[in-house]
């Protein structure tokens, strides 16, 4: 059923502009990211890290999360509309099952961008004229932030299907991507839910992940979403149909 | 359209559109202010806000626009309700009606934020008083580029029913002005598209910091305003708001 689920899921999403944006997004930070590292270049003497700290300055704190907010709000939101939530919870489908394929469909989402965000690392890095490029580090990188990901995910899905309307949802997921650089900075970005993911990135943060906390930040991101994956699914459950 | 504003009160009663507003500014204050600064920085301190608030402005105000337009238009196509208005009222005066009433919360917020921000300097303790000239320069400059950008996010909120299409446009918008900023060495890039005309407008320099001594010799001076953006920047607002009306008029509903 829940792969039922996840292909009606993939249809709601077909020719929906939130691909177009899936993919222009991430080329602005790499396209001005690297052209800030080539005129700097003297000063960010680091190679594939300065590059790094030049494409993911802001957009981890703040554009990463709004878009994740978007993907969350744009999935509930064909539910919203026209009372769907009513022929949703009518369907022969445990409501959790619901919850957990946008749940699903959003990570993957979110993995995508975080591929696309690689990729595009990767090829201004050798536009950039650098070589050998920490394919490990990269890969890292990415699986951490789609695990610290997928935490935020996990809150905005719970928020957008509780709350009716588009924007509230992007302007908490925004503000929670602010209150995770404050949490960063206090040195606390390893325990706030929206600090994982720029953590887990080694985004330019104030705070960074060592080898030796990777254990312990695998452990907080999946208690994380578990807690708030298996919240959803009871709200979902008990849920009126109005 | 009087009536019209009155009814744009009215349908926003208990949906906390102001409230929303009222709390990403206060987001936008707490982010900036409860931080350390050294002596120099409270020495310098009038002058460092006029530095480096234009950009903070460039990431919260055009995402303060994308919310409240969102919210405000959303309530008519929720409910299908523009084609109901359209019959009774001018379209051109529901266009007018909203934007006005959007733009009175949008300016309420950016004079908030400028009030708190010499609030905040006096609280801080910086050295001496505001320049009230250059404070007042700065309020004009960063009015501007956030009605056009609101301007431009009000349309695209009322013609489209999907807002997804918003929140992308406007983001992908927001992002190119932030980073724009980062590029001094290509200032077209900042007058190239309205979000980044924060920065085009922005008109205090920061001179002879350095790594290792930081603020100690540092010092912020004016350098000058660039009216040919500012110019350009009032011809577009009134481009947008032209072709986005006479679009939103001609729109099948």
């Amino acid at each position: 059923m829940l792969l039922k689920l996840l292909n009606a899921e993939r249809m709601k999403l077909k020719r929906s502009p939130v691909w177009l944006a899936f993919l222009i997004m991430p080329i602005i930070p790499a396209a001005l990211g690297t052209a800030n590292y080539l005129y700097q270049k003297e000063v960010l003497t680091r190679e594939w890290l300065s590059l790094w700290t030049q494409h993911t300055l802001f957009t981890d704190y703040f554009f990463l999360p709004i878009t994740l907010g978007i993907y969350c709000a744009y999935i509930m939101r064909s539910e919203h509309m026209n009372n769907n939530w009513n022929k949703v919870f009518t369907i022969p489908a445990r409501r959790s099952s619901v919850f957990s394929a946008k749940l699903i469909t959003a990570t993957l989402m979110l993995l995508f961008s975080m591929i696309w965000i690689c990729a595009l690392f990767v090829i201004s890095g050798y536009i950039a004229g650098l070589t050998n490029p920490p394919w490990l580090t990269v890969a890292r990188w990415c699986a951490f932030g789609t695990l610290g990901g997928m935490v935020t995910v996990s809150i905005q899905i719970l928020i957008s299907m509780n709350v009716k309307s588009f924007a509230l949802p992007v302007g908490i997921s925004f503000a929670g991507g602010l209150s995770g650089l404050v949490f960063l900075a206090k040195n606390m970005g390893h325990i706030w839910p929206y600090s994982l993911m720029s953590y887990g990135m080694n985004a330019n943060a104030p705070q960074e992940l060592a080898q030796s906390g990777c254990g312990q930040f695998i452990l907080i991101c999946v208690l994380y979403t578990a807690f708030f994956t298996i919240t959803g699914g009871v709200i979902a459950a008990r849920r009126d149909i109005s | 359209m009087i009536k019209l504003l009155k009814c744009e009160f009215m349908k926003t009663r208990r949906r906390y559109v102001f409230v929303t507003a009222l709390v990403i500014t206060a987001a936008m204050l707490a982010w900036i202010y409860p931080r350390h600064r050294s002596a120099d920085l409270l020495r310098l301190g009038w002058m460092a806000n006029l530095y480096e608030l234009p950009l903070i402005n460039s990431i919260f105000m055009p995402l303060l626009s994308i919310i409240v337009s969102s919210r405000l238009c959303d309530i008519e196509h929720k409910g299908a309700m523009l084609k109901q208005l359209a019959v009774t009222e001018k379209r051109g005066q529901i266009y007018d009606a909203k934007l006005l009433y959007g733009l009175a919360i949008m300016m309420f917020c950016v004079g908030l934020s400028w009030g708190m921000t010499i609030a905040f300097g006096y609280i801080a303790g910086f050295e001496g008083g505001p320049p009230i000239r250059l404070y007042l320069l700065y309020l004009l400059l960063t009015a501007a580029p956030t009605i056009a950008v609101y301007i431009f996010q009000h349309t695209l909120s009322l013609c489209f029913k999907n807002q997804a299409v918003t929140f992308f446009t406007g983001a992908i918008g927001t992002f190119f002005g932030t980073f724009s900023m980062f590029l001094p060495q290509l200032p077209w890039l900042r007058g190239s598209l309205i979000w980044g005309y924060y920065g085009a407008l922005s008109f205090v320099g920061l001179f002879d910091w350095s790594k290792d001594d930081r603020y100690k010799l540092a010092h912020f001076d004016v350098i000058g305003v660039d009216w040919k953006f500012f110019a350009a920047l009032i011809f577009i607002c009134a481009a947008i708001y032209i072709i986005g009306r006479e679009i939103f008029k001609r729109k099948e509903l």
